[in-house]
């Protein structure tokens, strides 16, 4: 019996959800940060969207948010034109790094050591986060507001995407390595470290290109125009969500379109996998966070699977709690426990 | 339009929103300091049982993280009569009364899968 798909919706955000990431896994679990443009990244629980806090201190929207990978740091980039450095686990500011104009994007180094920056002055910077006084590196070169900047090849490398450009950069010399040209405006960007694949959406296209060499791997056409794209961490399928506010999830091995699922109100803006590709999320015009299951039907995090076959351990007195469609749930009671209950007793959780 | 009947993913609860108090961060969460934080009320005032009771809890509370780090990894165990076997960790259930294990090496065999009942097992011991 096929099951539909029952997506989370993480809700606490007034306006757009423009940017999100997660962190690695952590013996915690693993986390979410959501970047809006009410200007109040919200950390999240990664396997269940619960919220944890709110990192408050920027003035202005925020385009970009990123953690690092146990989880201890979070940076975020507004248009307040400051890049702000997190305590994630107790929400408190660390650093305020100035610029000169709206910040778009950030990225910590695997070590945390180092945070990358990059915006609409068209600057990639790099700041000494031991050393948060001293001037950050800076390499130009970019001739439109830089959209997306990512540390890559062990952060000996960095790629990085303005409007028509993706740009590979050796870090050590902050030299250009080589570019790539669109004739369309670049949507998004993401970095898979096993494989070195690099993901670009641009107009209805999803590319995928060695972050290496840049040299293209093979691309998708999507019905719509997409904002973003992320790849499973075991490069079996690929989700995309764009201007139809749809979701996409793709086999990127054949290209053949496996699922499209409607839920969100507004474009979505950006969309990654967890990092053990167990679920993915999605942000979106509409001010909410979503959760997807990549497995539909299977037990985790929220998700709970009630098979008809079980009886005893399985079964489900029907829990009511406030903010749940009751007719969803008695739906599913009905379904399966028919035969198996005499009636479905109350139980407050 | 005929859709096929299918029914949606049964969930446990939502996933919860800011609180709409304070900026988060709850300092009792789940990243915590493993170890106690010191208490508001002098400890003369506090009951031992209280005491006793966080003392307790925070115990019981590596102790599941332990066994959260164990999952997947080869753990080495020793039985009643000096036998030592070594298995992936898998799970335990609720009470911790069994161990589902992997690969169980035992002195007549690999076995693939298997329950170990911890009232068998004197200690274990795995790196993680």
């Amino acid at each position: 019996m096929a099951m539909r798909q029952t997506p989370l919706t993480c809700s606490g955000h007034t306006r757009p959800v423009v940017d999100l990431a997660f962190s690695g896994i952590t013996p915690y679990g693993y986390f979410l940060i959501s970047a809006c443009k009410d200007g109040k990244p919200m950390l999240r629980q990664g396997d269940t969207g619960d919220w944890i806090g709110t990192f408050l201190g920027h003035k202005g929207a925020v385009w970009g948010a990123t953690l690092n990978k146990d989880a201890t740091k979070a940076a975020t980039a507004a248009a307040d034109f400051t890049a702000k450095v997190w305590d994630a686990v107790s929400g408190d500011e660390l650093m305020t790094l100035a610029h000169k104009h709206i910040v778009k994007t950030v990225d910590f180094t695997q070590d945390s050591n180092y945070l990358l920056t990059g915006g609409q002055d068209k600057l990639l910077r790099i700041y000494d986060l031991n050393k948060p006084e001293a001037d950050p590196k800076e390499i130009s070169g970019h001739t439109s507001g830089i959209k997306k900047a990512l540390w890559c090849s062990e952060d000996k490398q960095i790629l990085s995407a303005d409007d028509k450009t993706v740009r590979l950069w050796d870090h050590a010399t902050m030299t250009e390595v080589k570019s790539l040209n669109f004739n369309m405006s670049v949507s998004s960007m993401e970095y898979i470290p096993e494989g070195e694949i690099l993901v670009i959406t641009y107009g209805r296209s999803i590319a995928f290109h060695s972050a290496v060499s840049l040299d293209p791997i093979k691309s998708f056409e999507a019905p719509a125009t997409i904002n973003s794209a992320s790849l499973h961490p075991e490069k079996e399928f690929l989700v995309a969500g764009g201007e139809d506010f749809k979701l996409y999830k793709y086999d990127y091995n054949s290209g053949e379109e496996l699922e499209s699922y409607k839920g969100h109100f507004g474009p979505i803006h950006c969309v990654r996998f967890s990092p053990d590709g167990e679920l993915y999320a999605s942000g979106s015009e509409d001010g909410t966070l979503r959760l997807w299951q990549t497995v539909v039907g299977k037990t985790y995090g929220l998700w709970k699977c009630v098979l008809p076959e079980d009886s005893g351990e399985l079964a489900k007195p029907k829990i009511s709690f406030p903010e749940t469609a009751e007719e969803e749930l008695e739906e599913i009671a009905s379904e399966n426990s028919d035969s198996i209950y005499s009636s479905t007793p109350e139980v407050k959780a | 339009m005929q859709t096929p009947l299918t029914t949606t993913v049964p969930v446990l609860r939502l996933p919860r929103g800011p609180d709409g108090l304070s900026r988060g961060f709850a300092p009792d969460g789940r990243r915590a300091p493993l170890k106690p934080v010191v208490p508001e009320i002098p400890e003369s005032q506090e009951s031992r049982e209280s005491q006793e009771q966080r003392a307790r809890a925070t115990l019981r509370e590596r102790y599941l993280r332990s066994l959260l780090a164990m999952v997947g990894r080869q753990v080495s165990f020793t039985l009643h009569e000096g036998v030592h076997v070594t298995a992936h960790f898998g799970a335990t259930d609720l009470d911790v009364a069994n161990f589902y294990v992997s690969q169980l090496q035992t002195p007549i065999g690999v076995q693939a899968e298997a329950l170990l009942r911890c009232s068998d097992i004197i200690s274990y011991t795995f790196k993680p």
